[in-house]
């Protein structure tokens, strides 16, 4: 009966047209006949219900349907079969500054960009001077210029903070949180929670695990436009890190006929075991990774090490780790690599390794044995933005006041 | 709890987001120009000069159907450049705002009724420099000027017509945007813009010819209410003209109407 968003069996079907079959058509036949169209639905029978009050967080991973639900709830395009039904107001924040002109100034974009949100006339101007003070400083200097003229953290910290003060009964927000410095993000954490603690009702997408954790207490799991899991933030956020956590972590060969590598290694047994710290469901930041190696050494008497690589997801060798060399005989070769907690940064890694005669031959490279992800992991912030970097030490770095005179 | 309003918007804000997006694209027009709002009448002057140039050298024309040249070619334009203009901004609007149709709702008409403002602009800043004209030529300014409101307002509905069902079409098919530039170009010679219907009134074919180009009447009822005497059309024949444009504008907003939902599919 309180429900103030109901969504029921909602789908979104998108035709892709077949590309390499419409070349060999003649022009006559492309206009002629009728073109053929691959289905895809962006999101398929997705159904639940919010009540006033509730956080929703949407979650999973790209082209999941997450956007497309959301430009559903906000009315941008319509469901091609299902039903929505909202009561209230609803304010939709896809993108900051929708609708900003470059030509026109700070001030005259506000309005703008605010009747485009919704707000009529009177209410920005009632609100006007809070904007600006939310937008900070350098924008009052520069509040009669044209904003094409604004760096980019001035423009985006301009259209936040108009839509800051929309007032809705329901707010439909997609990764805005991921903009601006640090300090921004920390004003806009601010305001969302602010929002949040107010009587309304959020529907936030984003990639940030963390921020969803703490801000919704319902999260929507999408896989492939499908519904996976519904329910308590909690349970969802456990459930889907740990289906990603299932990546390739284990590997192991009980014939030496189908393992991978030549005739003068194969590889018998691979394992990255992350080592978790009570009830944890996934790995993150804190934890130190085991890696364990075996392999078949098919020649006698060699001078053999493994030389192991970590790579970042976008190709980078983080680092580069080996044994020392020993003087090995045929039969299986074990070794184990541990990664101490607190080194890697979160993200997403690869590992490869590769056996080595006397310190230079390679024998074989193993590569990308292993993709795995390292997620978050933060207490006492306010801060969600993206920590930089690949690595993520924890060194000593003492501050202290050595002076009360200035 | 209370059925709230689903819907965002009402009507006045509605008519404030057409304001404020019509005085932004008028804002926009002009700015960083050293000249301004003067280029509203640097365009349709420039093309009277030239007919001007062509008629008075080529065939050594002064005046036609009776009345100065000056009067009827600028008549003509300031009537042909508010179709044309709100037509071409009509048609090209809904792919121009792609980035607001596919970040937030609103009702996708306000973008088509916000879009003629800048020829709305122009057409007043040209009907002044035609007063000047019209006094140095002694053209005298009847009570039909009390016309010239409805004729800009029917020339506006075909307008926004017409526009609605090339932007419609033309997000699926950008072809429809290539046939805009043709209407235009070939539309000024085959109405009655440089000349009068008076040339071919008594042709037997002329009766087809208003009903199939609605803008013939309309320019005729222009230069009715602008200049004083000028009678050529009869009422019944002007009034066919309106019933066509007010016709098309329904037409218009009817496919649009129909097609709205589908845009940002393929925007």
């Amino acid at each position: 009966m309180n429900s103030i968003v109901s969504v029921s069996s909602i789908s979104k079907k998108y035709q892709l047209p077949l590309s390499n079959k419409e070349v060999s058509k003649s022009l006559v036949n492309r206009i002629f006949s009728k073109r053929e169209f691959e289905e895809y639905w962006a999101v398929k029978d997705v159904s639940f219900t919010l009540n006033k009050g509730d956080k929703l967080g949407i979650i999973g991973n790209n082209g999941a349907g997450k956007s497309t639900l959301l430009k559903i709830l906000s009315k941008i395009t319509k469901p091609t079969t299902g039903k929505v039904d909202i009561r209230g107001k609803v304010a939709s924040l896809l993108e900051v500054g929708t609708g900003f002109h470059p030509e026109l100034s700070g001030r005259d974009n506000i309005y703008l960009n605010g009747a485009i949100l919704g707000m009529s006339k009177k209410q920005i101007t009632q609100q006007f001077d809070e904007i600006v003070e939310f937008a900070g400083d350098q924008i009052i200097k520069f509040l009669d210029t044209p904003v094409k003229r604004y760096s980019s953290g001035m423009y985006v910290r301009l259209g936040f903070a108009i839509s800051a003060h929309l007032d809705p009964d329901i707010l439909i927000v997609d990764e805005v949180l991921a903009v601006g410095d640090a300090d921004f993000q920390k004003k806009s954490l601010g305001k969302m929670k602010e929002v949040a603690s107010k009587e309304k009702t959020i529907l936030f997408v984003s990639h940030n695990l963390t921020a969803v954790a703490n801000l919704c207490n319902k999260t929507l799991h999408l896989e492939k436009g499908y519904v996976k899991q519904f329910g308590e933030t909690g349970e969802v956020l456990n459930n889907y890190l740990s289906a990603m956590q299932n990546n390739l972590l284990e590997q192991s060969f009980n014939h030496i006929e189908n393992a991978p590598g030549n005739d003068l290694v194969r590889l018998k047994y691979a394992k990255l075991t992350p080592v978790l710290i009570g009830n944890q469901l996934i790995a993150d930041v804190r934890n130190s990774l085991k890696i364990d190696i075996e392999f078949w050494n098919l020649l006698d008497d060699q001078n053999l090490n493994i030389s192991l690589h970590i790579f970042a997801s976008t190709g980078e060798c983080i680092f580069n780790v080996g044994t020392q060399p020993k003087l090995l005989n045929k039969g299986v070769v074990q070794a184990t690599l541990t990664i101490p907690g607190y080194f890697l940064n979160d993200g997403n890694y690869l590992v490869s390794f590769m056996i080595v005669k006397d310190k230079s031959i390679v024998l074989f490279n193993f590569e990308e044995v292993f993709n795995f992800e390292i997620a978050d992991f933060r207490e006492d912030t306010t801060w969600y933005g993206k920590w930089p970097g690949y690595v993520r030490p924890q060194f000593d770095f003492p501050i202290q006041q050595v002076s009360q005179k200035i | 709890m209370a059925f709230l309003n689903t819907s965002n918007f009402n009507f006045s804000n509605n008519l404030e987001l057409l304001l404020i997006l019509a005085k932004r694209d008028i804002s926009v027009r002009f700015k960083q120009t050293a000249l301004g709002m003067i280029w509203a009448i640097i365009r349709p002057i420039t093309t009277m000069l030239v007919f001007l140039f062509a008629y008075k050298n080529v065939t050594n024309i002064s005046n036609i159907s009776g009345y100065p040249i000056q009067i009827v070619i600028y008549s003509g334009i300031l009537f042909w450049n508010l179709f044309a203009n709100s037509f071409q901004s009509v048609s090209n609007s809904i792919l121009l705002s792609s980035n607001l149709i596919t970040k937030v709702y609103f009702p996708r008409m306000i973008i088509l009724f916000s879009a003629i403002a800048v020829s709305i602009v122009d057409f007043f800043f040209g009907f002044l420099v035609y007063l000047i004209l019209a006094f140095y030529f002694k053209i005298d300014i009847s009570h039909n000027l009390f016309f010239l409101p409805v004729a800009v307002l029917i020339t506006l509905f075909i307008s926004i017509g017409l526009g609605a069902i090339f932007a419609s079409f033309s997000v699926r098919k950008r072809d429809f945007l290539q046939i805009i530039p043709i209407i235009v170009q070939y539309g000024f010679f085959v109405t009655p813009i440089v000349y009068t219907s008076l040339e071919f009134y008594s042709k037997p074919w002329f009766k087809m010819y208003t009903l199939i180009n609605p803008l013939v009447g309309l320019v005729e009822f222009f230069r009715f209410s602008l200049i004083s005497g000028y009678n050529i059309l009869s009422l019944s024949e002007i009034l066919i003209s309106i019933f066509s444009s007010i016709l098309i504008f329904v037409i218009g907003l009817f496919v649009f109407h129909f097609k709205k939902d589908t845009f940002v599919d393929y925007l």
